[in-house]
């Protein structure tokens, strides 16, 4: 090296010492956390720093296309939307340190559709689009990125989850296991000529998809699978006596009963085989099918329910519940979404009543009047997690008031002592007394429908707290043609009466997310606690509440939080984007929250909906408050609605 | 006292290709009534090995551009001077510049060249500038036998002067730094006190334009109104 390289080498090591500080500092945030380090050296080597005073606007649809990509080095940026009618503008988004904008502008090479501003004094990394494209096509974690936005986000947040719950599994349920331990049964085998016709008959009677064909030494020679069988019969073979030879696939592939169950999912992938024989010191000892590969998963669930639906006494029910809790925590590591886990519970829960609704009429003798069982609130909605109150009630049909006093003094008895059952299998007693035992609760058709109609006539305090709860009825057991004709009494009235949508809508901009226009969280501080926010009431509530009014207010039947959302789509009641963006954000908060609740109980804690945005990573409270925001937004679309 | 000064001192002894160099470096401009966003400014922060404006050496430079209102990460410099004669002395734990790094710089009389065309015609801006002028025109008429006669504003002067409700008095480049709560990485040389010096200064220019200051000629003339009122004695 000449003495001026030697200068030049010395001045450009520090150099990147500024270079490097920034290089630093983008390292702590996603996808940069991804990339290598040449890659992000150069895009840091290409960017433009830039200051933007609070409520200067960076970008606008105005400005044509978008000719650069930004990073926020420290501030805030918000996107307005101005909103229809309407002087003021919406925030739809917010992005702080870290963060990037704006990827679908630059992606599609047009304006941006919100205008980008700066909430507070704001730096900005700037990169040019040339730039920009390099980097796209040189590094694959930004590329990724760039591509799926936020969506990638959410998928790091789903693989933490899983990655977490897995932790706390260890081996047992992972993807480790031996072979060995899967493949319990003897594999049927036959000799190479067997005729077709017998190894099928093996096959069925054993009620197995395949069967390995050895040699003396139990050596595996081929396999016939189902497959095989198909291709037998497509091709118009009618002598099933030929021996099973000349349709077998020769020499199956084979692994150690020693390989792990991961081994042998990759094996299936790979081949497109659904059978792996295992071989040990050259001799078949076991088979191991795609399907025991999935019932790792799915046993459980099949399993739990029909032990529920034969328990032959309430304490074994008791039981079982701690069950549910395992099966939860395996679902979470599994990947199962929040969705699929409430609707399980809701599903097993339902098993349970059924059970112990059976269990106390053997015990107590049928009262000879036919009823249904009904549950409102959150069951009825079935969004039901582990920890759960009963708000349940009965339904049956009279002629007059005095059939109905008559056989609510045998239904009552009855339903108390069900109340109590279900309170010892964990459906802790209501609180506010919305059960069946309740006199005011076991109610005839017509005592129902006059109570809903009330409801809707005189909107009190009372009244509307109580169409949150009961107009989410649903049977859980016995006939429903009568909750049936309840709900289509309470859809027609409300479609016709306005003040009472009004109130309703009233009633659900109550709990206002805890997001500021200008800040991150707003919290709350209880004594000397530490600040925290409710994921039910502040989070999910406002969904709730707001879906719940929309779809009484158009017709809809569903009970069902995210399908009223699909079904309000699908009569353009609200737009398709915001519809998809509802759902995503109620189901993360929903998911956050059962995490927490997980934690807990492994934890021995006390379970509370109150969670510490701080006790997040990064990427979860960054989506937290995007998921709020999103809550904000439906608020104020009900807002301009109903001209509040 | 510069023509006392250039009088006294001999020419140092420039190769006829550092000569040249020396003879091709552009003619400082005046600041103008063009846009204050259009103005390239050449923000510099020294570590040298004490604060004697005498006696005192010029250990390292470093340089972030401001141009089209954005700091360039492309434009950035930053040398360490080879002083062969330095002594360990206390200052060392402030610029942090040990003895091997010093003698591993470069050979200063390149690393001012290489500097002065950093610089160009473009005016400069440091954080209590008057030391950094003084201290870099000792450096550039030693080693160069240049006189450095750039425009030169204080940002520790114009700070005040466009933000007078921030009511710090003396304030350093801390001050400034938390009062708009910047968030800089470690500060443990020369570029990087630069480069949060130009990040105070995005600020400001901001501010100015807030307050309708829309060319450098403006910014200069303001600096010397409010520099004037300040030294006059009160009534």
């Amino acid at each position: 090296m000449s003495k001026a390289d030697a200068f030049t080498q010395a001045g450009k090591t520090a150099v990147l010492q500024n270079i490097h500080g920034t290089l630093q500092f983008l390292q702590r945030f996603p996808p940069f956390n991804l990339m290598e380090n040449a890659h992000l050296a150069f895009l840091v080597e290409q960017c433009q720093l830039r200051f933007y005073g609070q409520g200067d606007s960076i970008l606008k649809p105005s400005g044509g296309p978008v000719e650069h990509f930004y990073i926020v080095k420290q501030g805030r940026v918000v996107g307005e939307r101005p909103l229809l009618n309407q002087d003021a503008a919406e925030t739809t988004f917010e992005i702080t340190t870290g963060e990037c904008f704006p990827l679908a502008a630059l992606l599609g090479e047009r304006a941006t559709r919100t205008e980008h501003k700066a909430a507070e004094d704001t730096f900005c990394l700037q990169l040019n689009k040339p730039a920009f494209i390099k980097l796209f096509a040189l590094s694959s974690p930004f590329r990724d990125f760039a591509l799926r936005g936020v969506s990638s986000l959410l998928d790091q947040v789903n693989q933490q989850v899983q990655q977490k719950a897995v932790e706390t599994l260890g081996t047992q349920y992972s993807l480790n296991t031996r072979l060995g331990e899967l493949a319990m049964r003897h594999p049927v085998t036959c000799s190479p000529s067997t005729p077709l016709r017998e190894a099928v008959r093996l096959m069925h009677e054993q009620q197995v998809g395949s069967i390995v064909i050895v040699d003396e030494h139990k050596a595996p020679l081929g396999i016939f699978t189902l497959r095989d069988l198909r291709q037998v019969v497509a091709d118009g073979t009618s002598d099933f006596n030929q021996a099973i030879e000349g349709h077998m696939t020769q020499a199956p592939f084979y692994l150690s009963p020693d390989h792990s169950a991961f081994d042998a999912a990759i094996a299936m992938t790979e081949r497109h085989i659904a059978h792996v024989c295992l071989v040990k010191d050259q001799r078949l000892c076991g088979v191991v099918s795609e399907r025991d590969l999935f019932s790792l998963q799915r046993v459980d669930l099949v399993h739990l329910a029909r032990t529920i639906r034969n328990a032959p006494r309430v304490e074994n029910l008791v039981a079982i519940r701690g069950e549910i809790g395992q099966l939860v925590e395996r679902m979470l590591a599994h990947g199962a979404s929040s969705t699929q886990i409430t609707h399980i519970i809701t599903l097993l829960n339902d098993h349970t009543v059924c059970r112990v609704i059976e269990l106390t009429l053997a015990d107590k003798g049928d009262p000879g009047v036919p009823f249904s069982w009904l549950c409102f609130g959150s069951e009825g909605r079935r969004e039901q997690t582990l920890f759960t109150d009963q708000d349940n009630g009965i339904l049956f049909d009279a002629k007059d008031a005095a059939e109905a006093d008559e056989i609510r003094r045998r239904l009552l008895p009855l339903a108390q002592q069900i109340n109590q059952s279900l309170a010892l299998c964990g459906f802790s007693l209501c609180k506010g007394n919305i059960m069946a035992g309740n006199p005011e609760l076991c109610l005839s058709r017509a005592e129902w429908a006059r109570r809903f109609g009330a409801f809707i006539r005189e909107a009190t305090p009372e009244n509307l707290l109580g169409s949150s709860i009961y107009f989410d009825l649903r049977v859980v057991w016995g006939d429903e043609q009568g909750c049936e004709q309840l709900r289509q009494g309470i859809l027609d009235q409300v479609a016709d009466n306005r003040l009472f949508q009004r109130m309703l809508a009233e009633n659900a901009l109550r709990q206002r997310p805890p997001v500021g226009r200008w800040r991150d969280f707003v919290l709350t501080r209880k004594g000397g606690e530490k600040a925290t926010l409710d994921l039910k009431v502040q989070g999910l509530t406002p969904f709730v509440d707001g879906a719940r009014l929309l779809a009484l207010a158009n017709g809809i039947h569903a009970n069902n939080t995210l399908e009223r959302l699909r079904q309000l789509v699908d009569k353009e009641v609200i737009e398709r984007l915001d519809g998809a963006a509802y759902e995503e954000a109620y189901h993360f908060i929903q998911q956050t929250r059962m995490q927490q609740h997980q934690l807990q109980t492994r934890e021995n804690q006390p379970y509370s909906n109150r969670i510490d945005p701080d006790s997040l990573n990064h990427l979860d409270r960054r989506i937290l408050r995007e998921s709020l925001r999103q809550a904000q937004r439906l608020q104020s679309s009900l807002t301009f609605r109903y001209q509040l | 006292m510069s023509l006392f000064d250039w009088l006294r001192t001999k020419k140092p002894g420039l190769d006829a290709a550092q000569q040249r160099r020396l003879e091709q470096l552009p003619k400082p401009a005046v600041l103008g009534d063009n846009a204050l966003r259009s103005q390239r400014w050449v923000v510099v922060d020294l570590e040298t090995s004490g604060l004697n404006l005498n006696r005192d050496q010029v250990l390292s430079i470093g340089a972030v551009v401001i141009e089209d209102g954005a700091v360039d990460f492309a434009q950035m410099f930053e040398r360490t001077l080879h002083r062969a004669e330095t002594k360990l002395s206390p200052s060392v734990l402030i610029h942090g510049l040990g003895p091997s790094a010093i003698a591993a710089g470069s050979n200063p009389v390149e690393a001012l060249l290489d500097f002065m065309a950093f610089v160009g015609d473009s005016p400069l801006l440091a954080f209590h500038a008057p030391f950094d002028q003084h201290m870099l025109y000792r450096a550039l008429k030693d080693s160069l036998g240049y006189r450095l006669a750039h425009p030169f504003l204080d940002v520790a002067d114009i700070a005040p002067l466009l933000c007078p409700e921030a009511n710090i008095r003396e304030a350093g480049l801390d001050d400034w730094i938390s009062h708009f709560k910047l968030q800089v990485g470690e500060r443990h040389h020369a570029s990087a006190d630069a480069l949060a010096t130009a990040e105070l200064m995005l600020i400001l220019l901001s501010r100015a334009r807030q307050q309708h200051i829309d060319s450098p000629q403006a910014l200069q003339e303001r600096l010397r109104q409010w520099k004037r009122r300040k030294q006059a004695p009160g009534f």
